[in-house]
């Protein structure tokens, strides 16, 4: 601010804070006074004229970010005015977090300060404005804007090394917003660049592989380094809007006032090489056990040291594993905050009104299987809106309130985490899906007669069974309720549902918490080992096959109250059948219910670190995965549900 | 394929010198312009993959083609021919849209280099 400014400060403080209180009041007072057209008018007209005024006070006093965001309160105030016509709830909220922004910016100059305006809120009053002004409800979301820092230092043969960091200062400008750059552009302008060094911090909703893209086709730069700032740009926390700042849900919480000290204690780590950690604990556990096996090999006395030894080393590595795991376990707020926001657009959008609640979203599970949650949760929730709830005026006829209601909650249940997506909306009709998906060819009747309902309500899963009387742009595109299926199925988990028409639905995610290490039940056939994940496995008994009773053809054995079919898993495999004088019987979820598979023996539980498969075992149905046993021998796992649908 | 070169420079010796260094790196010179004015004509007519544009020229500048030139054609790939001397001129050029710029005296493999970066080979 310029000196001869200063003494104009106080007034200036006075005033716009004044002109905010008003724009405040009167924002509230619009959201009462909707149905009477001239008063709106009046009301709307005043909106105008107090960020009019500040915009012009602001850039008076040389506040270039407080004048920069009033701006655009303008440009999103203005087609309302002109329209005489009260803004939508949406831009109300983008309004008010701009007089929120407004305010800090304010209060920051009568502390002698010029801040600059937070980027993402410019952007996003800048796209709420384009859209009132097109008048039209935009589907994109907000622009995720991450803090980028980005170092370079130009090459000392570089003869104009100013030059070179002002080129890259334009480059990545295209890419977001610069929130800072030392030295500044005024600085390079007049050819000044200590030590040949440009620190630059960018408000970007471009992946740091573009920022590094964008500086690998600038010459002369001798290092570059790019990295996530380790926390969002100092705004006031009332600024950001959960949708358009995208940080863990830790670091949005942590004050932004500290960044510095959160950098300290924390740093940030490639996803691939907690991968790479976790590969090679993977190897420290086989290695382990590896040890052990030969250890019983030898003479008696020299076995305890080495037992001693092993256990010791056993102990290490289990810790190092749970250590290795823990760094990967990530909170399920990350893929769950934007949720409640994304129905609520949706719920506007088509004339529903949605209440969402989170409970829950502090459950951390593993990162791996988080990346793939977003999509799957995403389409739930928007299924859930577009589909479960019904208008207003059909649920007040129905009784309920206009209000529907959204419930996502996540628990863990031992090794498992459950994600429920509820609604209380129409629910769906077991006998509809049956019919639908018979008339599709997708079942015989028989076949859809014998389902019960909740298995049948899993026929939605089937693609172009949902009864869905249209479909529509948002939930008819893109990822469909069989990609949810088999996304979970993917993780290792499995989809639920469950529905009472009238009532609501409830989409149920059963997922395990990690993936990579996973209990496995190890079985003989036909002198073959092979392994069965626990997951999906309900029980285990001896039985002789041949006692079984197998009038209807195969025999069934009695299992929970219920009849389940026996497969011979050897049959299955074509690697000849089992003895069946005396076997055993693993009772699994094949999908579609439980089947018993014949086996010649029960080897045992073991902890097993899964490998995908490799050409040519990845064609294999009914293989998913490879483990190696302490023994140093391969074991496939296998795929119980596409083995016995195979 | 070779990559397209418009070569913009008042001086014919200075056009001659860079077509040798390009034509050297394996692209094909597809025209050449001694002023602004024709390099606009040039650039809309050729569509070149690169435009080498010299900043101080008759008619119409460099920094005053570049800009009309990326107004018509937001992806121009620019690169400012400078000297010693012309940083503020070069930065004017950057702001209105040049992508890289080189300094005389050109060195050959400097010149390659650079182009084939900004051009993201």
């Amino acid at each position: 601010m310029a000196l001869e400014m200063a003494k104009y400060l106080g007034l200036f403080v006075t005033e716009a804070s004044d002109h905010l209180a008003k724009l405040g009041a009167e924002l509230v007072h619009l959201e009462s006074a909707r149905e009477d057209g001239a008063q709106v008018a009046s009301l709307v007209d005043g909106l105008f004229r107090h960020v009019h005024s500040l915009k012009g006070m602001a850039a008076s006093m040389e506040l270039d970010g407080t004048a920069a965001l009033a701006h655009r309160a303008e440009d999103l105030v203005e087609p309302f005015r002109r329209r005489g016509q009260a803004p939508d709830p949406e831009s109300v909220d983008v309004l008010l977090a701009a007089i929120d922004g407004l305010g800090g910016l304010v209060q920051r100059a009568a502390a002698g300060e010029s801040g600059e305006a937070d980027p993402a809120l410019l952007a996003r009053v800048a796209q709420a404005a384009e859209r009132a002004r097109n008048d039209e409800p935009r589907p994109a979301p907000a622009p995720l804007h991450r803090a980028v820092e980005v170092e370079v230092e130009v090459a000392p043969s570089c003869p104009v090394p100013s030059v070179r960091a002002f080129l890259v200062v334009k480059k990545l400008s295209r890419l977001g917003e610069l929130v800072r750059a030392v030295p500044g552009v005024e600085d390079l302008k007049a050819g000044r660049l200590p030590e040949r060094r440009l620190a630059l911090v960018l408000a970007t909703a471009e992946p740091l592989g573009e920022v590094e893209r964008a500086l690998a086709q600038i010459s002369d730069l001798a290092a570059v380094a790019v990295r996530e700032a380790p926390a969002p740009v100092p705004v006031p926390a009332a600024a950001l809007s959960p949708a358009a700042v995208a940080v863990p849900a830790r670091s949005a919480a942590a004050e932004p006032a500290r960044p510095a000290e959160e950098a300290v204690r924390t740093v940030r780590v490639r996803v691939d090489l907690l991968d790479s950690f976790l590969d090679a604990v993977g190897e420290l556990i086989l290695a382990t056990s590896r040890l052990r096996e030969i250890g019983r090999a030898l003479p008696e006395q020299h076995r305890p040291p080495l037992e001693d030894g092993v256990d010791r080393l056993h102990a290490t590595v289990k810790d190092l594993h749970d250590k290795v795991m823990a760094v990967r376990m990530t909170p399920l707020a990350v893929v769950t905050e934007r949720l409640p926001r994304t129905a609520r657009d949706l719920a506007r959008r088509i004339g529903k009104q949605v209440e969402v609640e989170v409970r829950g979203a502090e459950i951390e599970i593993d990162r791996a299987i988080l990346d793939e949650l977003g999509d799957p949760l995403t389409h739930l929730v928007r299924n859930a809106v577009d589909h479960g709830l019904e208008s207003p005026a059909e649920r007040l006829g129905a009784g309920k309130s206009a209000t529907g209601h959204l419930t996502l909650s996540a628990r863990r249940e031992r090794d498992r985490v459950l994600i429920e997506i509820a609604d209380d909306g129409r629910g769906m009709d077991p006998e509809r899906l049956r019919r639908a998906a018979v008339e599709k060819g997708a079942l015989t009747a028989s076949a859809a007669r014998a389902l019960g309902d909740r298995e049948a309500l899993l026929l939605a899963c089937l693609p172009g069974v949902s009864t869905a009387r249209q479909v529509t742009e948002l939930s008819g595109r893109g990822v469909g309720l069989d990609a949810v299926k088999r996304s979970a199925e993917a993780l290792g988990g499995a989809l639920e549902i469950d529905s009472a028409p009238g009532r609501g639905t409830r989409f149920v995610l059963r997922l395990p918490l990690t993936v990579a290490v996973q209990q496995v039940l190890l079985v003989q056939v036909a002198g073959e080992v092979l392994a069965l994940p626990i997951a999906k496995v309900h029980g285990a008994a001896q039985v002789e096959l041949s006692a079984l009773d197998a009038t209807q053809g195969a025999p069934v054995l009695p299992y929970d109250g219920g009849l389940v079919p026996v497969r011979d898993l050897g049959a299955l495999l074509g690697l000849g059948g089992v003895r069946p004088a005396a076997c055993s019987v693993v009772v699994a979820d094949g999908g579609g219910g439980p089947v018993a598979l014949a086996v010649d023996a029960l080897l045992g539980q073991q902890e097993a670190v899964l490998k995908p498969l490799q050409r040519p075992f990845d064609r294999v149905a009914g293989l998913s995965a490879v483990t190696v046993l302490a023994s140093g021998r391969p074991v496939f796992v296998l795929d119980v549900h596409r083995l016995v649908t195979a | 394929m070779a990559k397209r070169v418009l070569i913009v420079d008042d001086a014919i010796f200075m056009r001659n010198m860079i077509k040798d260094i390009f034509a050297g790196g394996g692209f094909e010179i597809v025209g050449e312009a001694a002023n602004g004015l024709e390099a606009l004509e040039k650039y809309k007519e050729l569509r070149p993959d690169l435009t080498t544009m010299d900043i101080v020229m008759p008619f119409k500048s460099g920094i005053e083609a570049t800009r009309e030139i990326v107004k018509h054609d937001p992806e121009a790939v620019i690169v400012m021919c400078s000297a010693l001397g012309q940083e503020s001129l070069v930065m004017e050029a950057i702001e209105a849209g040049a992508s890289d710029f080189i300094v005389k005296p050109f060195k050959a493999e400097d010149v390659l280099s650079v182009v084939k970066k900004v051009l993201g080979d």
